[in-house]
């Protein structure tokens, strides 16, 4: 019996759908139910930061610089004060710089329940969302109470923090949120982590191994489960991780959607760690330097480099300033331009149409920062 | 002698006299090489075990009438060490020859340059429009294009006026016959 | 027909597209804390069964021209919601060329939320006030669309050809 010959189809998995994250679109040639090409296209969100940052005064670019990266706004505002105050031989006082080790891993956590709850919906079990993201919501609580809003806290300053914590029984309160959150966790190992149709769908699906891995830039947890033990905060120390003990897990390695998933989990509780150290030994002292006058501040001339590890991956700001009242150039480098564009070429063709939502939510690829 | 010592001894063995080679501060060396030497410096380091392009930027320097590319390198197996490689086109007159056969990773980022800055790079195969749709204007990302103006030509809306007033103070619209 | 309105009111499905960076208070809206399905709102994959367009946050040119699409498809009556500053005047992004400013020139508004981000209670707030308005037949912007085609078209010649729904290969 003659088989009818299959034909290539075009499709398009488009912008408003919800099994990509965010607004970005897929062009997939596909035959049957495999796929041949897949070809990202970018460019719905492009509001060009680097040209609004050049047309306004050091610190008043503060409210604009959040908006670059939407789930993780603080990496953005302390790389900004960061290279600023590199640039002009100033650091930040100790308490300053352990509160903002605080936002930076509060964020972490936040984003990775805002992760979990996203792989769980594109394979239909849907109790975990409604868990996580309302567990999220207790962290955005924390939020409010010490810089005034959920999401885009504008709270940090060239030279520390703005504000100091409202009142001392603010530590009390975050301590018993980490004693909450460590025990939700077990909760969410039955209903998600240790289910089987998780394990079924998610082992050896969108395998990137070592050699790609290594080959197309990645970074990030998307790096440590292919099995290379590269974490930023260990290999060049900023603000106070060198006093502060964790570990980089390095237990499932294997590079596929089941390993990035479980590679999160366990950094998760990595982070609740790195707060409880935080919290408990806080220093005294001012927050922040008082500038002379800031809206007259004149950044000498250079140019630096300057890097985080965000909950994605290296984040990266490269300034030039030539000695004017506002920056000449600020170029950003987001994770998920390496992530979203090239690496997917790569590993897609080969794949069913149904793994492809699963994929491009397990590798973390977020619109905004790859396109500014 | 630390890393940074060994590679910029090496890259000084290799450039002589035609480039600077010089150490910023703790784990950043620069190197300001001429044009035509910036492909054989990126093969050579990627034989040494600089597997990793982290991002190409620009620069546009208007008063000197020159653009500014930065290769920015970085390798596990050197320490953790970001080597950045300096070069200077005429702006408008010179185009720069692709690097996507030693990195790969470079071939979205090239793109990205050609649509905001203007410059060509030979032998990349597909430099059409990657982020803006439908563009008419010059390329945006240079010293000599004003933003301000352009947004009020186009959308033409400034501020508040009567008619913006009206038309949001009164969300519906009134039924003359129901 | 006042019980066919009270009803309509009711179960408002409101298109899942994620427009700007708004989108981020929708799941916490959708979810277990502010759950908004006990007022009958719930997210729908397709346009030709949805009842409300919510355009959360700035609108960059390449997203305005999918979004008169998914407008047209839905079936009338329709309701638009502007979530954000920047639907009112560019917000923040004023003087970005990539970002509309004024989205009442494109497509008819029925009721705009201020703030940036708005709280997920200020959006549940505004799903009740688009019900009251339902019931008293207040919300007939649609109707507008259809009689000032002409000038929503010309509107958006300005910004892109309207003859050619481009696809980029």
């Amino acid at each position: 019996m003659s088989r009818v010959k299959e034909f290539d189809f075009e499709y398009f998995i488009g912008p408003a759908h919800p099994g990509v994250t965010g607004n970005m679109n897929y062009h997939i040639w596909a035959e049957g139910d495999t796929i041949i090409k897949i070809e990202p296209n970018l460019g719905y969100l492009h509001r060009a930061f680097e040209k609004l940052i050049e047309r306004r005064m050091w610190i008043k670019n503060f409210p604009l610089i959040p908006r670059i990266c939407v789930p993780d706004p603080d990496v953005n505002e302390v790389l900004y004060a960061m290279a600023i105050e590199k640039l002009m031989g100033i650091e930040a006082p100790p308490r300053a710089q352990y509160l903002r080790v605080f936002m930076l891993e509060m964020s972490r956590m936040a984003s990775y329940l805002f992760y979990f709850g996203g792989v769980a919906g594109t394979l239909g079990l849907y109790t975990l969302p409604n868990w996580s993201i309302g567990d999220r919501d207790y962290i955005l609580d924390r939020f409010e109470e010490i810089s005034g809003h959920r999401i885009y806290h504008i709270y940090q300053t060239i030279g520390g923090v703005r504000r100091d914590i409202p009142d001392p029984g603010y530590i009390e309160r975050v301590l018993e949120l980490m004693d909450y959150l460590e025990k939700r966790l077990k909760d969410y190992d039955k209903v998600f982590f240790e289910h089987p149709i998780f394990k079924k769908r998610a082992k050896g699906v969108g395998v990137v191994d070592k050699e790609t891995a290594l080959k197309f830039s990645v970074t990030g947890p998307n790096l440590r489960a292919a099995g290379v033990p590269y974490d930023v905060r260990k290999a060049e120390p900023y603000l106070v991780y060198d006093r502060l003990e964790f570990n980089v897990p390095q237990v499932f390695t294997d590079g596929d959607v089941y390993s990035r998933v479980m590679q999160r989990r366990l950094e998760f509780e990595e982070s609740i760690k790195i707060v409880r150290q935080v919290m408990e030994n806080l220093p005294e002292g001012p927050v922040n330097i008082k500038l002379r006058n800031p809206f007259e501040l004149r950044v000498p001339e250079g140019e630096i480099y300057v890097k985080v590890e965000s909950s994605k991956g290296e984040y990266g700001f490269y300034l030039v300033s030539d000695g004017d009242v506002k920056p000449y150039r600020l170029h950003v480098r987001g994770p998920s331009f390496s992530h979203g564009l090239q690496l997917v070429r790569h590993i897609g063709p080969g794949t069913n149409i149904a793994d492809i939502p699963v994929i491009l939510f397990s590798l973390d690829i977020c619109p905004p920062d790859a396109e500014r | 002698m630390s890393m940074e010592e060994k590679i910029v001894e090496e890259l000084k063995s290799i450039l002589g006299d035609l480039g600077e080679v010089w150490i910023q501060r703790e784990k950043r060396v620069y190197a300001k090489v001429p044009k035509n030497l910036v492909l054989p410096i990126l093969a050579y380091l990627k034989d040494k075990g600089f597997h990793q392009l982290t991002t190409i930027t620009c620069v546009d320097w208007i008063k000197r009438g020159k653009f500014e590319l930065i290769y920015n390198l970085f390798s596990l197996y050197h320490e953790n060490i970001h080597v950045f490689i300096k070069t200077e086109l005429e702006r408008d007159k010179e185009t720069m020859p692709t690097a996507i056969d030693i990195y790969p990773m470079a071939f979205d980022y090239e793109r990205e340059i050609h649509e905001m800055f203007g410059i060509v790079f030979e032998g990349h195969p597909r430099l059409d429009s990657f982020i803006l749709e439908d563009w008419d204007g010059p390329p945006p990302m240079r010293k000599d294009f004003d933003t301000a103006k352009y947004v009020e030509e186009k959308y033409g809306v400034k501020d508040y006026t009567e008619e913006i007033w009206k038309r949001m103070e009164q969300p519906y619209r009134e039924e003359k016959d129901e | 027909m006042g019980l066919f309105k009270i009803s309509q009111g009711r179960s408002l499905w409101m298109v899942h597209f994620c427009t700007g960076c708004g989108a981020v208070e929708m799941p916490p809206t959708m979810t277990s804390r502010f759950d908004m399905e006990r007022f009958g709102i719930a997210p729908m994959a397709t346009p030709r069964q949805a009842d409300v367009l919510l355009i959360t946050g700035y609108l960059t040119v390449k997203t305005l021209k999918r979004v008169i699409m998914v407008y047209e498809q839905m079936p009338t009556p329709r309701y638009v919601i502007g979530f954000g500053s920047c639907t009112v005047n560019g917000g923040i992004y004023w003087d970005s060329y990539n970002v509309i400013k004024n989205l009442d020139l494109y497509i008819p508004v029925d009721l705009y939320i201020f703030g940036c981000m708005p709280r997920p209670e200020s959006i549940i707030d505004a799903f009740i006030k688009l019900r009251k308005m339902i019931e008293e037949g207040k919300a007939n912007k649609w109707k507008d669309y259809i009689e000032r085609y002409d000038w929503y078209k010309q509107n958006q010649a300005k910004l892109f050809d309207i003859n050619k729904w481009r696809v980029q290969k």
